[in-house]
């Protein structure tokens, strides 16, 4: 599970991180399922992803790697995770998908009523949720909400939060600017959806905030 | 995950990558912490070292230190479930599989998220308390299902009670009806743990993305609240094969 569900932010911080899976089930529409993935595929770049990973290559969209490497790697069983940052860009995709029809699963992860909103407008009618019912236990020991804002965006945990703040302390000391920070910290991420652009924001926004003591 | 001292230069880059907090200075050199390593690769995978001093030792695929790679690796596909990833498809694919069907909904314990992890005794906590309430409905196909010794206790194999891992999820499909009874389970074994978990509820949906009153009842009435973010699925798989 990417555990996308449980991303935290803000409302119009969330409202720019639309997460998106293409996912072929097993023993249902697995067999033979390449090209309609491969569709599915040249559409998301199409529309422009923030970020995006098929598992068959594990390389994301910032490693260099080309459109047409992606798409010559997907095979049967080839499941996409990708990132959209704005509502006007998943509506455009959620439309795109429901005209090329290729019947494989498709997950929208992000917020409730924005996604209701834009089902409605393309015509698309969502079969099943997986609620967040967010954080319990020792929740103390978790690192600060403001951190968890940026680890949260990698659902496997990858994303350390000693690398958040050591990010931070590099664009506060002028060593590198806020989007090549944020590309540092997508690095870790194997899922591929962590967004850059939502990271570069909240970069901007907590910077001015931070002291540093080492240099 | 291991750093050969010989060749790492001490330039302390992949320390902050580590989620586990695992690796540090030791005589001007960094080392991997092996109690604290979750084995999740990440050292490794970013390419980071400048002198390809950190190694992925022979003995991690070795049971049980096997389980802290196959639970905190994303990318390495476990033994048991023969998929990447420590849980089932869930909700992703359940407009083809009916997984979780009309009346039933789905529960996932993700313990160790975020970005705590824990140790396994964390996990036996909560089987246990499930299984003291008559909850034996643990998914089969979810890798946490392999470790228990006796469904009937909840007690996992005790060799794995040294072992710590990033994450792993309990999962189980029931009755709508048992929604409110195990949510209290849940809520009183939460005092009992050292570590965190995140917690899912997947049901179908009625027309407009509407989310079933009797279910978020359920989640209400036991002081849980939802967030106003969620992974939808947008039914639009079909069945092919």
């Amino acid at each position: 599970m990417t555990h996308s569900l449980h991303r935290e932010g803000t409302i119009d911080s969330l409202d720019k991180d639309y997460a998106v899976f293409i996912y072929p089930a097993r023993g249902y529409n697995y067999k033979g399922c390449e090209p309609r993935v491969r569709r599915l595929v040249e559409i998301v770049y199409q529309v422009g992803p923030a970020n995006m990973i098929a598992t068959t290559l594990r390389r994301n969209f910032y490693s260099g790697v080309t459109p047409e490497a992606v798409l010559d790697s997907i095979r049967e069983g080839c499941r996409v995770f990708s990132v959209f940052n704005s509502r006007d860009k998943i509506r455009e995709l959620l439309a795109r998908f429901k005209e090329a029809d290729q019947g494989i699963s498709i997950v929208v992860s992000g917020l409730i009523d924005r996604v209701r909103e834009i089902a409605a407008e393309v015509g698309l009618e969502p079969h099943t949720i997986n609620l967040s019912l967010g954080v319990h236990g020792a929740t103390g020991k978790l690192p600060a909400a403001d951190i968890r804002q940026f680890t949260t965006m990698c659902g496997h945990a990858m994303i350390a939060p000693g690398l958040v703040k050591d990010a931070l302390r590099k664009v506060k000391t002028g060593k590198i600017d806020s989007w090549d920070a944020s590309l540092l910290l997508a690095r870790p991420c194997a899922c591929g959806i962590y967004n850059p652009y939502r990271s570069r924001d909240l970069i901007e926004e907590l910077e001015p905030l931070y002291s540093v003591t080492r240099w | 995950m291991i750093i050969y001292k010989d060749t790492c230069v001490g330039c302390g880059t992949c320390q902050p990558f580590c989620p586990a907090g695992a690796i540090v200075f030791d005589d001007h050199r960094s080392t991997v912490d092996q109690d604290k390593c979750f084995e999740c690769g990440t050292c490794l995978r970013v390419g980071i070292c400048p002198v390809d001093a950190i190694q992925e030792p022979a003995n991690v695929y070795e049971y049980p230190r096997a389980l802290r790679k196959y639970f905190s690796d994303p990318t390495s596909t476990h033994a048991v479930t023969g998929i990447q990833g420590r849980g089932t498809e869930e909700s992703k694919t359940n407009d083809v599989t009916l997984r979780s069907g009309p009346g039933e909904v789905g529960i996932a314990i993700e313990i160790g998220r975020p970005t705590l992890g824990m140790s396994l005794e964390d996990i036996q906590k909560i089987t246990r308390a499930l299984a003291r309430n008559g909850v034996h409905e643990i998914e089969p196909n979810n890798p946490i299902n392999s470790m228990i010794l006796d469904p009937q206790t909840g007690d996992l194999k005790p060799e794995l009670m040294n072992e710590r891992v990033l994450s792993a999820i309990i999962e189980m499909k029931i009755t709508r009806e048992r929604l409110v009874d195990i949510l209290r389970v849940i809520k009183e074994v939460i005092p009992e743990l050292d570590s965190v978990f995140t917690l899912d509820v997947v049901t179908l949906l009625e027309p407009g993305l509407t989310i079933p009153a009797e279910v978020l009842a359920g989640i209400e009435s036991q002081g849980f609240s939802w967030r106003p973010n969620a992974k939808i699925n947008m039914g639009l798989g079909r069945i092919t094969e």
